[in-house]
């Protein structure tokens, strides 16, 4: 079975989540009107945010993997090259919140406000980055080179599937250019993208490890994806390859990049904490004071939680710990991504309405209610759909590629 | 201290897979190896010999669990009670300024203490005797060895055959005399 075969169940699964979104977002608009519909273009932005960076780093992955000559992952790459082909969905994801940005259908950013950027020297300062022009075309242009080098990589792997690996290895060695560039590409464009989506929420504030943070949130993020993905896939028979060793390793990653997105969390907030200056600690003190429960369980549970349970060996190799691990982390990671978006714009919105920000209880912001876990759901749906479509394309595990050997035999 | 000799029989190959193979048809053939030593892990070797898994690692867990506490518990100390000093206007308890150096305590603890114990288990210490079957194991070749001392002519054999068989380059007894 290395034909994937994307069943009619599976289909409406999909349809019936998509529908569930849909729903969901509908509902959030029309039920929700304040500062110009927050709530529901806060949630589109966040989940759009989280599976673009997902596609994103799946890219990253196949980039990094190639060029460090790894072999073990091979058997199981296809599955990031249907994750890495969803940055063309993104894209499209992200032109209502562009077009929003021109013809004002939403309030999430305050530096696209001319009104207040007038009485704003902070904002006056920012402007050559943070305005409409570098939005819209930031986002099309580099996201659009990122799927350039996605799909450069896809269609050499399938070139090398369907005519052998060539003379000398050819297909391969083109790959290894192509990976290579794409790693400085990855590592530069990414900050402009992620400080005009993410950090831009709360102009006035900044910080310099913010896009390592995302980034390592979307990597722990992709790697569970990937391993709940790849214990469905085994479960209906395919990858009859892939061992407890190939699993050991995704642990691994899991494991490692935990440690790391945990590193950086608190490297952001130890250095803001000390220095104690009023600017940097205003994104602390929001979260700390007006989210407490999610500003406390986002270590617990995307620190704590997958360290302790991922530290033995052997919890690595077993169906259940992997599972439970890898759910706890894409919607610790989910949550993650909540908090660094939601707190911003409704502050910003609350002020500028002359608002006192409001310590309660709001819905949908505070915590992520049943219509945020539906918008949720509907994301999840289009992601699985497209994903599942791009891995009938091609036979699940490659046949060509001159790494396939060591993955067959690879050994934790 | 007594000490007592060993006749021990040893062949070398000059592969990683060729010793793999070469342990597990032992295996399956029910020969009694004494030990395997290579110039560098070779993968897949614990389970061919059916070693069970080290408890380092536990060890390991506990000497961080031990730094972790050591240095939390001393500068909650020092700063509540002992010697309290205000730093940049922080509280006295600063849980945060506490973390890197719980953390740097956590890895020295888990590190050195698993160095000790794993000289310690393997009787590796200043002065330790170190018997080595040929030199050019801790160089390119791969040895499987067998204790002999207590073995017949027709078990020696057996033995010889099987080297023979999966292709050993060198075979050679040598008496080595082990502290007891």
């Amino acid at each position: 079975m290395n034909q994937f075969e994307f069943t009619s169940r599976q289909k409406r699964t999909f349809f019936i989540m998509m529908g569930i979104g849909l729903v969901s977002m509908l509902l959030t608009y029309f039920m929700d009107d304040h500062y110009k519909h927050l709530r529901f273009w806060t949630n589109y932005l966040h989940n759009t945010v989280f599976f673009a960076g997902l596609a994103f780093i799946s890219t990253f992955i196949i980039a990094a993997f190639v060029t460090a000559w790894a072999g073990w992952y091979v058997l199981m790459k296809r599955i990031w090259e249907a994750f890495s082909l969803f940055l063309l969905p993104a894209i499209i994801l992200f032109i209502p919140l562009i077009v929003g940005l021109w013809l004002g259908w939403h309030q999430l950013y305050i530096w696209n406000d001319p009104d207040v950027v007038a009485h704003d020297e902070v904002l006056q300062g920012k402007a050559g980055l943070l305005n409409r022009g570098w939005y819209t075309f930031g986002t099309l242009l580099i996201m659009g080179l990122w799927y350039l080098f996605a799909k450069k990589m896809r269609d050499l792997s399938l070139e090398e599937e369907r005519n052998g690996a060539g003379p000398d290895f050819a297909y391969h060695r083109k790959l290894r250019v192509w990976a290579a560039a794409f790693l400085p590409i990855a590592g530069f464009l990414s900050v402009p993208l992620i400080t005009l989506w993410d950090m831009s929420l709360e102009p006035h504030w900044y910080s310099t490890l913010y896009f390592w943070y995302t980034g390592a949130s979307w990597f722990v993020s992709a790697m569970a994806v990937t391993v709940l993905l790849l214990f469905y896939l085994r479960s209906k028979g395919y990858f009859p390859h892939i061992t407890d060793e190939h699993i050991h390793d995704l642990g691994k990653y899991v494991f490692a990049f935990t440690i790391f997105w945990a590193y950086l969390w608190f490297d952001q907030f130890m250095l803001i904490w000390y220095a104690n200056v009023g600017e940097e600690t205003a994104y602390f003190k929001l979260r700390r004071d007006f989210y407490p429960v999610l500003f406390y369980a986002n270590i617990f549970v995307n620190f704590a939680l997958p360290f302790l349970i991922l530290m033995r060996n052997s919890t690595k190799r077993k169906v259940g710990t992997m599972v439970l691990v890898a759910i706890v982390v894409v919607l610790g990671h989910w949550v993650d991504f909540f908090l660094m978006i939601k707190p911003g714009p409704l502050m910003e919105a609350q002020h500028l309405a002359g608002e006192h920000a409001t310590a309660g209880f709001v819905p949908g912001f505070t915590l992520p209610g049943l219509l945020e876990l539906g918008t949720f759901t509907g994301f999840l749906g289009l992601f699985g759909y497209f994903v599942f479509k791009k891995l009938t394309e091609a036979p699940l595990e490659p046949a060509n590629d001159p790494y396939l050997e060591e993955s067959l035999h690879h050994h934790a | 201290m007594n000490s007592e000799t060993k006749r021990i029989l040893f062949g070398l190959y000059d592969d990683d897979e060729q010793v793999l193979d070469a342990v597990r048809k032992a295996k399956s053939d029910h020969l009694d190896i004494m030990d395997v030593y290579s110039p560098f892990p070779v993968h897949g070797m614990d389970e061919a010999l059916g070693l069970k898994e080290s408890r380092l690692h536990i060890a390991g867990f506990i000497y961080g669990a031990l730094g972790t506490l050591t240095a939390f518990g001393f500068m909650t100390w020092v700063f509540t009670r002992d010697w309290p000093i205000i730093f940049g206007g922080k509280p006295y308890w600063s849980v945060p300024a506490f973390i890197p150096i719980t953390f740097e305590l956590t890895v020295l603890f888990a590190a050195v203490g698993m160095t000790v114990t794993f000289y310690a288990v393997s009787r590796l210490w200043p002065g330790a005797g170190n018997p080595i079957l040929h030199p050019r194991i801790t160089d390119d070749k791969f040895c499987i060895a067998f204790d002999t001392t207590t073995c017949d002519e027709g078990e020696i054999s057996r033995l010889k055959n099987f080297f023979e068989a999966t292709g050993a380059s060198l075979v050679e007894t040598k008496e080595v005399s082990e502290e007891a």
